[in-house]
């Protein structure tokens, strides 16, 4: 380092090394690998053969990238959907006191102690059409049988409801926290003008909330993208492959089938789409502000 | 960074209306009993929701598997028994707790050992490389464990890693590392400079400054990123799935997927052993919420 | 040198001491090391040819180890075995066959014979007035209307896990074109898979489902978690088709029910017209040990397999953890026990079988084989025609 007087008493780049070539060796040396994987035909067996774009054009042709690539924004968006739609109300509706709200807040929260492998598990338990509730409650809703898991039409529901349910305390979370942060003036005023309670929320506190639901909804989007562990042990991507998400498949094609080269392709998908969620992340909120809107837990 | 929310701030964040209580003089009654039923139904059908599942994990847990069979899932217990839990933690359960364990102190040391030196060097050198290095992490942050699960399977082979914890260890600790970076960063940056050219006036090298001056500065940042990482350790699944497979080095979370093939449809012994996992994060959550919440959301950055 | 076997309690046992009395000889030592099935898949996958390699391989035969084959990586048997004739001719042809690639042996049957059996429910049958178990297509059909008719469901069927639902087809395509018609399949013939008799098996399984013979939520229903199993032995279900380790499994699981004597079991019907054999049969021939190429010393590997896997000894523990070797001159062997019955009957069926045919997603390729399960799931679930499913297996295999 130079011995310019600015500098003195500075830390230099060795200090950031040992993190960065831990974080390197780990993870950015396999992301290399795994591009370079996409142009091979590999079987873990027989070394990796140099294919050129093969696995590239097979993607193209592959009726289950399309579909699962479909399923994985479908998922999203019903995430997207299901989770703002509840988490934002209800974090607003939880921001107030009242011992009520506490007891309420108290359970909604449960679910965030839980692994997602327990919560699938549970849910696994809970959906059996003949062990579990699915088989009592089925019926109530129109599903004589109970089959939900085991139906291409509601596996999918249900596969979004279960990760709602995983992810909608942590939410609902940020919306409370950052529902107790707008100033009490702006609704002071808004009374003063007569707004009624719906006004309000519509006028004051959804604006005011703006930048939690851009946190809120990509961290939703990641998060969709990436799923992984509960489709595997709900559905693992059943029937059929009405749950297969992008992730999953990828799994399988490698993991079961042992088409590591394709598998690979599929990881580079997932790669850049991750990659432009994380410079999104970057981008569009700032990781600063995300940490200030950590504030009033 | 965590601000700890005084009573005044409570008082000050009122939200969706009036204060509770504050009356309103003009009548405008009908629109906002419409909200008020469509909010308490809105709250109220997704508190079903969570616990109703919640319900039947609690007593489900406590009852017999006969009488489970006998009188279905809904039914009022007639009489509770911890015999599932009993069987539980008879079996391979305590060694699958304490790998979890294991793996997730190892992953919050490194990343504490790795990230704090890290990001005192972000927030003070003046080195481009450093700036490109923290631009690296923070393209990292949302990087999908999943995309690199083939190439980190073969190194771990390579490396002959595999079926050890050490090959759990190492990936979750190395992707947990940039957020742990990121939320650090922005945590020393609050440190006023004139403590630094303080301490460089009294002639603290980097080292110095570090040990006196950043790290007692630093803590709620580190209870933060150390929170963070555990919970990512704890509930890690996709690593430990690919990366090991014998039973002595098995983590919690594969052990409850195994319980599930295992006691299959002895429901009330899989609840049970259910709730035995998330009994750790409970008792965290009981003692220091606060830290629990922040570390949970410091995941806002994935 | 290293023996790579899966993880299973009862077995692992008798192999442990097959292993302990081949090193107490003082020859080179052998270390076992055990792992779970899927796990065990990846870890092979990479590991042969590797560093890293076990000497002594498990695996399923067929397409698995065609794949070790065809890389390369697996010793020749064939010329070992010639050597010696009074250990070659205990092995039952049909399941030797299973480790056979090409007309050369790879692969020494290690565990007992798997073929799949027609599991039925005594007490629900006799409530449903059906006095035996139906040896005839048209007789199934029959009984799958009695039990409904008596309010129960006729077949459980595990469909969570597609392996479950393939065993439908690979049984009635053995019956109605004949073992020939799959062999074409696996041996990769182009074309092989539009044989019309795919279609028709098909076409059965289909009528099957529209029948309500499997009930409506199949799809839900786990093996692994024996909710199949308790829909059988619960009297909630008739019958189901399974391999023979259903009977180990039952009573690890259900005691009781095996207790009062309600387990019935019987080979699969024949149909009418069908090319197939009726006494042929379909499973799992046996599992195998391979020696890899490059073991450090394959002669002591090959002779251990040899001599250690047709030991009397080795053979009874098989036999007393329910597991029936595919050797010759069992018969006696076989008829003691708990499950003294069941082992003859097993033991019967694969000995008087003309052909074992090996389970589709052994026999196939990796991939073709994952391909065809997600396919069929999707003919269980009325996604895929038959002659959908089979345009869709012949792009994949090609």
């Amino acid at each position: 380092m130079s011995a310019a007087t600015s500098r003195a008493g500075r830390p230099g780049f060795v200090w950031v090394a040992p993190a960065l070539a831990f974080f390197a060796l780990f993870a950015l040396v396999p992301m290399v690998v795994v591009v370079f994987l996409s142009f091979t035909a590999y079987d873990g067996l027989n070394p990796p053969q140099w294919v050129g774009l093969d696995n590239w054009a097979r993607l193209g042709a592959d009726p289950l990238f399309a579909e699962s690539l479909w399923l994985s924004f479908g998922l999203t968006a019903a995430s997207w959907v299901l989770q703002t739609a509840v988490a934002l109300p209800l974090g607003v509706w939880l921001a107030r006191r009242g011992r009520t709200r506490a007891i309420l807040a108290a359970i909604f929260f449960v679910p965030l102690l839980m692994s997602s492998a327990a919560i699938a598990v549970l849910w696994g338990t809970l959906l059996d059409p003949n062990f579990g509730l699915a088989g009592v409650l089925g019926p109530l809703v129109g599903i004589a049988d109970g089959n939900v898991i085991g139906n291409s039409r509601f596996a999918f529901a249900a596969v979004v409801l279960v990760i709602g349910w995983q992810y909608m305390p942590f939410h609902t979370l940020l919306y409370q926290a950052a529902a107790r942060a707008i100033p009490v003036q702006l609704y002071d005023a808004a009374r003063v003008d007569g707004a009624g309670r719906w006004r309000t929320f519509v006028s004051i506190t959804v604006p005011q909330l703006r930048d939690t639901i851009i946190t809120s909804g990509v961290l939703i989007v990641v998060g969709s993208m990436t799923t992984f562990e509960v489709v595997l042990i709900l559905t693992e991507g059943g029937p059929g492959t009405a749950t297969r998400i992008l992730p999953l498949h990828m799994y399988l094609t490698g993991f079961r089938s042992f088409d590591m080269g394709y598998a690979s392709a599929l990881a580079v998908v997932l790669l850049v789409l991750g990659t432009a969620l994380s410079l999104l992340i970057a981008r569009v909120t700032g990781y600063r502000k995300m940490a200030s809107q950590r504030e009033g837990l | 960074m965590i601000t700890v929310s005084t009573t005044a701030d409570r008082e000050r964040a009122v939200v969706g209306g009036p204060p509770p209580g504050a009356g309103d003089p003009r009548p405008r009654r009908r629109r906002r009993r419409g909200f008020n039923v469509l909010g308490a139904l809105g709250a109220g059908g997704w508190f079903v929701l969570v616990a109703v599942p919640l319900y039947f994990l609690f007593v489900t847990s406590l009852r017999a598997s006969s009488a489970y069979l006998a009188e279905g899932p809904l039914a009022l217990p007639a009489e509770l028994t911890v015999d599932n839990y009993l069987r539980v933690l008879g079996s391979d359960f305590p060694r699958y707790f304490l790998n979890n364990v294991l793996v997730a102190a190892a992953c919050v040391a490194i990343v504490l050992v790795l990230a704090l030196p890290a990001a005192y060097g972000i927030v003070r050198s003046r080195s481009r490389w450093v700036a490109r290095g923290f631009s690296v992490m923070l393209l990292g942050l949302a990087v999908p464990a999943q995309a690199v699960i083939v190439p980190l399977y073969l190194m771990v082979t390579q490396l002959r890693l595999y079926d050890t914890l050490l090959a759990v260890i190492l990936p979750t600790a190395a992707f947990a590392l940039p957020l742990a970076v990121v939320v650090l960063t922005s945590s020393l940056r609050d440190i006023p400079n004139e403590l630094f050219e303080a301490a460089t006036l009294d002639g603290a090298g980097p080292a110095r400054t570090l040990v006196s001056l950043v790290l007692p500065l630093a803590r709620p940042g580190l209870a933060t990123i150390g929170i963070f990482t555990a919970l990512q350790a704890w509930n890690g699944f996709l690593f430990p799935l690919v990366l090991t497979q014998d039973a002595s080095v098995r983590v919690l979370t594969l052990g409850l997927w195994d319980y599930q093939g295992q006691y299959g449809t002895n429901v009330p012994l899989i609840t049970a052993a259910v709730v035995l996992s998330l009994l750790p994060l409970l008792v965290v959550y009981l003692l220091g919420r606060r830290y629990l919440l922040a570390g949970l959301t410091a995941g806002a950055g994935r | 040198m290293n023996l790579w076997t899966l993880q299973n309690e009862g077995i692992n046992t008798v192999q442990q001491q097959a292993v302990d009395g081949f090193n107490d000889a003082g020859g080179p030592q052998i270390t076992l090391t055990t792992y779970l099935n899927d796990p065990y898949k990846s870890a092979l996958q990479t590991a042969v040819g590797s560093p890293n390699s076990p000497d002594i391989f498990y695996n399923w035969g067929g397409g698995n180890l065609r794949g070790y084959v065809e890389a390369g990586q697996v010793t020749d048997l064939t010329g070992a075995l010639d050597a010696r004739p009074e250990i070659k001719d205990r092995f039952l042809p049909q399941v030797l066959n299973g480790g056979t690639i090409d007309g050369k042996v790879y692969g020494i049957p290690m565990q007992g014979v798997q073929p799949l059996s027609m599991f039925y429910n005594k007490e629900v049958f006799a409530k449903a007035g059906i006095a035996e178990f139906p040896t005839t297509w048209q007789g199934f059909l029959d009984t799958v209307d009695k039990l409904k008719a008596a309010g129960v469901q006729p077949i459980a069927l595990a469909g969570a896990q597609s392996w479950t639902e393939m065993m439908y087809p690979e049984m009635l395509l053995d019956r109605v074109g004949g073992t020939e018609t799959f062999q074409a399949i696996a041996d990769g013939e182009p074309g092989a898979w539009r044989d019309p008799a795919v279609v028709r098996a098909m076409t059965m399984v289909q009528d099957l489902v529209d029948h309500g013979a499997f009930g409506t939520n199949y799809a839900a229903v786990d093996y692994d978690n024996q909710a199949s199993q308790a829909l059988l032995t619960s009297g909630r279900a008739g019958m189901e088709l399974m391999g023979s380790w259903q009977v180990t499994s039952l009573n690890d699981n259900f005691p009781d029910f095996l207790d009062a004597g309600k387990l019935g079991w019987a080979p699969f019907p024949a149909v009418e017209g069908g090319k197939g054999d009726p006494r042929n049969v379909v499973g799992n021939p046996s599992n195998f040990y391979s020696v890899s190429r490059s073991s450090a010393d394959a002669p002591a590997a090959t002779d251990f397999l040899l001599t250690r896997m047709t030991s009397p000894e080795y053979v009874q523990g098989m036999i007393d953890k329910g597991q029936v070797p595919g050797l010759t001159g069992l018969d006696q062997q076989v008829k003691q026990g708990r499950f003294a019955d069941f082992n003859t009957f097993t033991y019967e069926q694969t000995k008087n079988a003309p052909t074992f045919t090996q389970s589709w997603d052994q026999a196939l390729p990796a991939a073709e084989a994952q391909t065809m399960l997600t396919n069929l799931a999707k003919v269980f679930n009325k996604e895929l025609t038959p002659q959908q499913f089979v345009e869709a297996m012949d792009t994949a295999s090609r």
